[in-house]
């Protein structure tokens, strides 16, 4: 196996596409839907919000390994957030996959930087923002 | 006999890659030395619009043109030249026979009969009619093996079916559809037929005459010609009754201010200038299959078929989906834990193309719970280290995902 590979195949990824957080289909909360008619890529999301707090997310649907990490991701790490941190969290997330953006002091959480590998698989970079791309769009609809 | 080692030399793309394991010719294919001459030929040399010019190079052009019109004809084995309508390949064909064909004569309550396992571009056009129109886009079922049961068939050719349209072979599950019998089942009722040959032409001899079909479509890129140029055949006494497509230049007998009367086929269905370089290049990339001894590269491709499926079936956690008895070079696959998408990234490191995902049949492959396959398909230029290529790609992918 070739390093490219390892890099974008590490265990973070793998983990949380076996055992993603949250996963589940009977969720409560407002759903938004991430789709990518590209590659078939779909989940649910479930956002539990009261007022200014993100309570807690679920997810369900299918996708890739790197899609389905990154939707868990994005689960695990909006709980208990208020909506500003939870933009910022979107925005550092969304940083790691813009090969623009030079990372290294920038304050990122560790399990966001696995997917930078992503940046060396254009054709894979989709899968990795789907789910944060929706998120994106439910917090900045909010009134 | 010229052996698969021999081809594959036909097909500049591989000295330049040699390490690669091209599968996916059913998405394309790759184009002989022969095909990129001829285009590159015909710009440099002989490059002129066509028709009604009276100068020697247009002469040329429209003469090449139509050469390559008659070369289709002899292909296919259709009767006449004017039966062959160039268009952008096989979802213009469909949509036109749709449109000029079928509009003017679908009633509300009607129905059309398709596969399930059709590709969207012989369904979504059919599918969008019938609902302009009030009519029913009615299925034939696949059954799990990937195969029409005939009595499901036979039981839908009612005398409310006004057009029964559906795939030779198979995209995304390789099977090969007896259209020999489904053809006559239909005629015998007087339903008029159209049948989708994209994935057929390149390997299976097609011959119209003998099919008796009255629409037949098929793509120029994936029968080792250029893109942008495909092929409807249309019987002859069909087309002389439709009205145009699409109109503009080229298509007309005489136009005023406040009418037009139409040019006769096949020009009454290729408005506009036409896709000359593309002819040109399809023309000769079916005197190029034509050269070869057609019967032995099928059976060449047969036991490369086998020797895939065999290679596929060893993979613990591997499942083909498509398991039809008459089957192409097509091998959709899925495998535990790991997501076509996933197979696909990871066999692009090893150097193998294939494809992932619905294939433009998503219907049917949510139909069978699945959100997509790994697809590796064959064609006359692939060996067995492809295969073995393939393989080995398979087992990092068991690596990573266990």
């Amino acid at each position: 196996m070739n390093e490219r590979l390892k890099k974008l195949y590490q265990e973070v990824i793998v983990r949380h596409s076996r055992e993603p957080y949250h996963f589940s289909k009977d969720a409560v909360g407002e759903m938004i839907e991430a789709y990518n008619p590209l590659c078939g890529d779909q989940y649910k999301l479930y956002v539990d919000r009261i007022d200014d707090k993100l309570q807690s997310l679920h997810f369900h649907g299918y996708g890739c390994s790197i899609s389905k990490a990154a939707s868990s991701v994005l689960v695990q790490s909006m709980e208990g957030l208020d909506l500003a941190s939870a933009k910022e969290k979107v925005a550092s997330f969304m940083a790691v996959l813009n090969p623009e953006i030079e990372l290294e002091n920038l304050p990122i959480p560790e399990e966001y930087l696995a997917f930078e590998a992503a940046r060396s698989f254009p054709a894979r970079l989709k899968c990795a923002s789907l789910a944060w791309e929706t998120m994106a769009k439910y917090l900045e609809n909010l009134p | 006999m010229q052996s698969l080692t021999d081809i594959r030399k036909d097909f500049p793309l591989f000295e330049r890659h040699p390490d690669l394991a091209y599968l996916d010719s059913a998405a394309t294919s790759q184009k002989p030395r022969l095909v990129i001459e001829a285009i590159q030929q015909y710009y440099q040399n002989d490059n002129a619009n066509i028709h009604r010019g009276i100068y020697d190079l247009s002469m040329h052009a429209t003469q090449a043109y139509e050469t390559a019109r008659q070369c289709v004809a002899d292909f296919i084995n259709a009767s006449d030249r004017r039966e062959i309508v160039f268009t952008k390949g096989s979802t213009d064909g469909i949509n036109l026979v749709a449109n000029s064909f079928l509009a003017p004569l679908l009633e509300p309550g009607d129905i059309v009969l398709i596969s399930a396992m059709e590709h969207h571009a012989n369904l979504v056009p059919w599918q969008q009619l019938c609902l302009a129109r009030g009519a029913h886009l009615e299925l034939i079922p696949v059954s799990e093996s990937g195969e029409i049961v005939w009595s499901d068939f036979v039981e839908r050719l009612s005398e409310k079916v006004k057009m029964l349209a559906f795939v030779h072979v198979s995209n995304s599950l390789g099977t090969i559809n007896p259209a020999q019998e489904m053809i006559a089942e239909a005629q015998r009722r007087g339903i008029p037929t159209l049948l989708d040959a994209a994935q057929s032409v390149a390997h299976y001899p097609i011959d119209v005459q003998a099919l008796a079909c009255d629409f037949m479509v098929f793509s120029g890129h994936k029968v080792f010609g250029p893109t942008g140029i495909g092929v409807l055949f249309g019987c002859a006494e069909r087309l002389e009754k439709m009205t145009p497509y699409q109109s503009g230049g080229g298509m007309i007998r005489r136009v005023q201010y406040q009418e037009t009367s139409f040019a006769p086929i096949p020009q009454r269905f290729e408005a506009g200038t036409p896709h000359i370089a593309g002819a040109i290049g399809l023309g000769a990339a079916l005197n190029y299959l034509q050269s070869l001894d057609r019967l032995s590269v099928l059976k060449q491709l047969d036991d490369l078929r086998d020797y895939a499926t065999e290679v596929l079936s060893g993979i613990n956690g591997l499942r083909i989906i498509g398991q039809a008895k008459a089957k192409s070079g097509i091998l959709s696959f899925v495998m535990e834990q790991a997501h076509p998408h996933d197979i696909a990234t990871i066999l692009n490191e090893a150097k193998v193309a294939v494809r992932a995902g619905h294939h433009c049949t998503q219907p049917l492959l949510e139909g069978m719970g699945l959100p997509g396959t790994a697809r590796a398909s064959l064609s006359i230029y692939n060996h067995q280290a492809d295969i073995d290529q393939l393989k080995e790609g398979l087992q990092t992918v068991k690596q990573i995902f266990g």
